[in-house]
């Protein structure tokens, strides 16, 4: 998310900052990568189960951080709800 | 409000043999000492060296506080140890407590939630935004060129109620009446956990005896607003009960009417002592809307409780079941060794922490909503009155309680433009 945002994609809006609040971080991830992120909390589930566009490979970007393991990882920004 | 609580008219438990004398801590979450000077600088004063997770006050029927950010996250998080079972203090007045979901643990929890989210989710919550903006703007147009007012009477005390009322389609007459309410269950008055018992429950018989011929007139209505939305849901393929419809619109009145109402003032007394910090909110509409989580951490306004569900040793103490443990919300947002310098609203903070939206199963529901409120207040007043000040004899009153109030909030601004 902060990789995101700090690189000036303001249409992810993130709007909580990485406390998992907002939904507003809503990606896509792609299907060779949402194995290898870490696995979602309840909060995240919860957040993501009440947005109408929930795919298999969506995640709240606040809760991907990025090590060497996930070079070369792409994500499409999830339409606004 | 609970005014003149003289402290020797305050009752006290005596301390329980699970209670070593070292944990005990004299703190009254409804008459907080230095609360003359602020709200979240008197709960502050429990942060000083060498204090335990968890101490004891013999005030309010005797309960456990967590005083640090880790606890209360940890508390919040488990409701395998930390029942929901009662939530509000002193635990005579929380067993008078009805409203639904809120003193239920999981699996039972987990249907009503869903249906709460179902109407309060993001997507929900952005479709009344223009509605939300239209109601912001009206009132802030009432006084913006007068060049001052009471920001606590005249905008943060009806701002969100407006909303709500406007959302759950209701008449605004019955705000008056709903305020009381709110009030006996969030600040309950009285000296002795049974007096404030007393207060709760009329305040919770009043709002059930409110909702209940609403609930009747909109069940199988097509209404688009939120109780009807609410007492047409499925509870396990079922329709919800009626008592328990009850406890559910309560708690979204509750919700609605008290909390967003006092954070507002809290954050606008320190905008109007910041002007550095007002220039950087108009710098940048991002800027502004993602300064609002900071908002949030540095200004909690709640501090309900949690159950200890079955005895456990937790923090080299034993917790007997049933023992409650105050869960302030202040002391995570203003923990310096999850928020360094805390004080300091840093409108560019990274790794925001706090849990002033609660945690875990039973998170604030209405958080997209609050978020919302805050937002277009920011950007409705901003246009209005970019700059503006604290009245010179400002002195505004603070309590404290399961909900933290402030009233008298004098601004003031230039009108020549």
């Amino acid at each position: 998310m902060e990789a995101l945002r700090d690189s000036g994609i303001d249409e992810l809006l993130a709007l909580c900052g990485g406390c998992c609040s907002c939904a507003t971080c809503h990606v896509r991830v792609g299907a060779d990568f949402i194995d290898r992120l870490p696995a979602m909390s309840d909060d995240e589930d919860d957040l993501l189960d009440s947005s109408e566009h929930r795919t298999p490979e969506s995640r709240l970007s606040c809760q991907i951080v990025i090590s060497d393991e996930l070079a070369g990882l792409v994500v499409e920004i999830a339409p606004e709800d | 409000m609970a005014t003149n609580l003289e402290e020797s008219l305050r009752a006290k438990a005596s301390r329980p043999a699970n209670v070593p004398a070292d944990r005990v801590h004299e703190i009254d979450m409804y008459a907080l000492d230095g609360i003359d000077e602020g709200y979240h600088e008197a709960w502050k004063k429990v942060h000083r060296p060498g204090m335990p997770n968890l101490i004891w006050t013999p005030f309010t029927g005797g309960h456990w506080i967590a005083t640090n950010g880790e606890t209360v996250k940890e508390v919040y998080s488990d409701p395998s140890r930390f029942s929901s079972e009662v939530i509000f203090l002193p635990k005579e007045a929380g067993e008078k407590y009805q409203m639904v979901p809120t003193r239920m643990d999981p699996p039972e929890h987990t249907p009503y939630r869903k249906s709460l989210d179902k109407s309060l989710n993001l997507g929900r919550i952005r479709k009344v935004e223009a509605k939300v903006r239209e109601v912001a703007a009206g009132l802030i147009d009432n006084f913006a060129d007068k060049g001052e007012c009471d920001f606590a009477a005249e905008y943060a005390g009806v701002f969100p109620v407006h909303v709500f009322m406007a959302l759950a389609d209701l008449p605004l007459e019955d705000v008056p009446l709903l305020s009381v309410f709110a009030r006996q269950m969030t600040r309950p008055e009285g000296n002795t956990p049974e007096e404030m018992a007393a207060d709760l429950e009329a305040g919770n018989n009043g709002f059930y005896a409110y909702v209940d011929p609403i609930i009747r007139a909109r069940t199988g209505g097509s209404g688009e607003d939120l109780i009807t939305q609410m007492v047409n849901t499925e509870i396990n393929g079922k329709p919800i009960d009626h008592d328990k419809a009850q406890g559910l619109i309560s708690l979204l009145l509750l919700g609605g009417l008290d909390t967003v109402v006092n954070f507002l003032s809290f954050f606008m007394i320190h905008l109007a002592k910041h002007p550095d910090v007002v220039a950087e909110l108009r710098s940048d509409p991002l800027v502004l809307m993602r300064g609002v989580e900071e908002m949030f951490r540095r200004f909690p306004v709640v501090s309900e409780a949690r159950m200890v569900a079955k005895d456990i040793d937790y923090d080299g103490v034993t917790l007997k079941r049933g023992d409650m443990i105050l869960l302030p919300t202040a002391l995570h947002g203003l923990d310096e060794t999850l928020n360094p310098e805390p004080w300091k609203l840093d409108l560019s903070r990274r790794g925001i922490s706090h849990s002033t939206f609660g945690g875990g199963p039973h998170r604030c529901a209405g958080m997209h909503l609050a978020r919302m409120e805050v937002i277009v207040t920011l950007e409705e007043w901003l246009k209005r009155i970019p700059e503006f000040s604290l009245a010179p004899d400002a002195r505004p009153t603070y309590h404290s309680g399961i909900v933290a109030a402030v009233e008298n909030v004098p601004l003031v601004w230039s009108v020549d433009r």
